[in-house]
């Protein structure tokens, strides 16, 4: 397994605000990685250093063996999908699938046909009359037919409807299986793309905070449920993610426990439920996070 | 594994990138090529019907003097300004766009000049063309004159020559304007205007403390039309580097 991208202490300052801060990470080939954080964390900012879109303040960045900024070899097996991705105004639809294949190798055409089939993208209509959700749908169909060898999506679905939304995941993990290739989404949808992400990287205030397997991430935190009493005595002095409580009732959010451990809970009367990846992502950076980075 | 090993073996030219970045500025001509002849064929229109107007208005005998005057038309000369627009738009628009692609700066202002020539020789064969035609039907059977006014030359080769050159000199200082425009906004336009504002200012009043208009209008007169915009030349070398230079840096943003 080699890796896509190397990043070694990676800091981004505008003025006195650091958008990125020191972080370092690995991103290993063929893999689908969700990067995850709240507005403003770092996310757009940490592509744009990635794809040579903007210059790194500190630190080193390495696409495919390579530094990217101004590096034709390597940028052109990236594709960037941005949020607000803008297109020649007088452009239609028609005019950016015409365009595409002169900078992707790997463009392929029949399955942009499908996905604009899938999406009833309108191809002959000016972009400027074009809905957000048309806008977007054009950024996943460039995305995905595009098939670069390492591509980014940066919240790619404004203003698509859940059906819309679920054709782009199902012909995401379709073609991803035919066509190997890294994916990197960035997204706030974390519950949607949950089972898609092999890998979680959660970025924080420039921060990188979380960088692992997801399937680990998923098991690093329990839901405890039942009486208060009980509860308070199971979980004792371990790390407490999140509290709540109705009455003699309590549901207490702990770190990962171990097999043993979910049996004394189970024997001792309690729930036990998993925590799922946007819950354990927004206790994480909401302000609990630095009593959980202590005892993780 | 091997989908990125062979993508990254297979690398496409330089020269097919940069030519994938000019076709890009083609792709929906209207805004480089359509609006442009669409507004000079307008004026074209509303010229024909003034030159009408006048050649029926006045009498047979002041009719030659009537052709003489009409010979400093020139509506043509909004085509030449309007080329700053076609590449201030051009590079805004496409900038960000083609960034995504995952095109280099680079490859991008090399193939946006390479449109801009491309453009250039479009425009003036187009104009050539046109007064050829307006010569051959003596001023469109009215004395008109839009595509070959006097200024431009006196042969159809030094009108070339002088349309091109004007053509590149627009496209390229447009082209520097966008830069400015696409690294620092709006803020950054109106820096570059003051600047060279003031540039001019300082010339106009180099020229007046040291009482030289009289040299330099003799020396506009020596150089001719061909001089003169020959001159051009280097303020359009100079545009055409500081683009270069000045988009290495530029990051596409969202933010208008």
């Amino acid at each position: 397994m080699t890796s896509t991208i190397e990043v070694h202490n990676l800091t981004k300052r505008f003025g006195k605000v650091v958008a990125v801060n020191d972080v370092s990470f690995s991103v290993a080939e063929n893999k689908i990685y969700g990067l995850l954080g709240r507005n403003g964390a770092g996310k757009t900012t940490l592509m744009q250093l990635l794809t040579g879109q903007e210059f790194a303040s500190e630190g080193t960045i390495s696409l495919f063996g390579q530094a990217p900024v101004e590096n034709a070899k390597v940028l052109q097996n990236t594709c960037f999908i941005k949020e607000s991705q803008r297109y020649p105004e007088d452009f239609r639809p028609k005019d950016v699938f015409k365009t595409a294949p002169w900078f992707f190798a790997n463009w392929d055409e029949e399955f942009a046909d499908r996905l604009i089939a899938d999406f009833r993208l309108p191809l002959d209509r000016r972009i400027k009359k074009l809905s957000r959700g048309q806008l977007s749908s054009i950024g996943v169909i460039v995305g995905l037919a595009s098939r670069a060898p390492l591509t980014f999506f940066d919240e790619p679905y404004l203003g698509l409807d859940a059906v819309a939304r679920h054709i782009f995941y199902d012909r995401l993990l379709e073609d991803y299986a035919n066509h190997p290739r890294t994916v990197i989404l960035s997204t706030h949808l974390i519950d949607e793309v949950s089972n898609l992400l092999e890998h979680v990287l959660v970025i924080d205030d420039g921060k990188l905070l979380i960088n692992e397997d997801a399937e680990t991430l998923r098991n690093r935190a329990t839901n405890v449920v039942g009486m208060k009493t009980a509860v308070a005595a199971f979980v004792g002095t371990r790390t407490v993610l999140h509290r709540d409580g109705i009455g003699g009732l309590s549901s207490v959010t702990v770190a990962g426990l171990s097999e043993s451990e979910s049996r004394d809970a189970k024997a001792a009367g309690l729930e036990l439920s998993p925590v799922s990846l946007q819950q354990l992502i927004i206790q994480l950076t909401s302000n609990e996070t630095t009593e959980f980075e202590a005892s993780a | 594994m091997t989908t990125t090993t062979r993508a990254l073996a297979h690398p496409a030219s330089p020269l097919k990138r940069i030519t994938s970045v000019a076709k890009l500025h083609f792709a929906n001509p209207w805004t480089t090529l359509g609006l442009p002849w669409i507004i000079l064929g307008t004026i074209f229109v509303l010229s024909l019907t003034v030159w009408g107007l006048i050649y029926w208005a006045a009498s047979p005998a002041a009719r030659t003097n009537v052709l003489d005057g009409m010979e400093y038309g020139g509506s043509s000369l909004f085509i030449f300004v309007y080329m700053m627009v076609v590449a201030i738009q051009a590079i805004s628009i496409t900038f960000p766009f083609a960034l995504g692609y995952g095109v280099t700066r680079r490859d991008y202002y090399l193939g946006s000049s390479l449109a801009f020539v491309i453009l250039a020789v479009i425009y003036t064969t187009g104009l050539t063309i046109l007064a050829a035609i307006e010569k051959a039907t003596n001023g469109w059977g009215m004395g008109g004159t839009m595509f070959a006014p006097i200024y431009f030359g006196d042969s159809a080769l030094e009108r070339v020559y002088v349309e091109f050159v004007l053509f590149l000199f627009f496209l390229f200082f447009g082209a520097a304007i966008a830069t400015v425009w696409v690294r620092w906004k709006a803020s950054g336009v109106v820096v570059f205007f003051i600047v060279v504002g003031a540039f001019l200012v300082a010339l106009i009043a180099l020229a007046t403390f040291t009482e030289s208009w009289g040299a330099v209008g003799e020396s506009l007169v020596s150089l001719g039309i061909v001089g003169v915009v020959s001159w051009s030349l280097v303020i359009t070398a100079i545009s055409a580097v500081s683009g270069f230079v000045l988009l290495r840096g530029a990051t596409p943003r969202n933010a208008v």
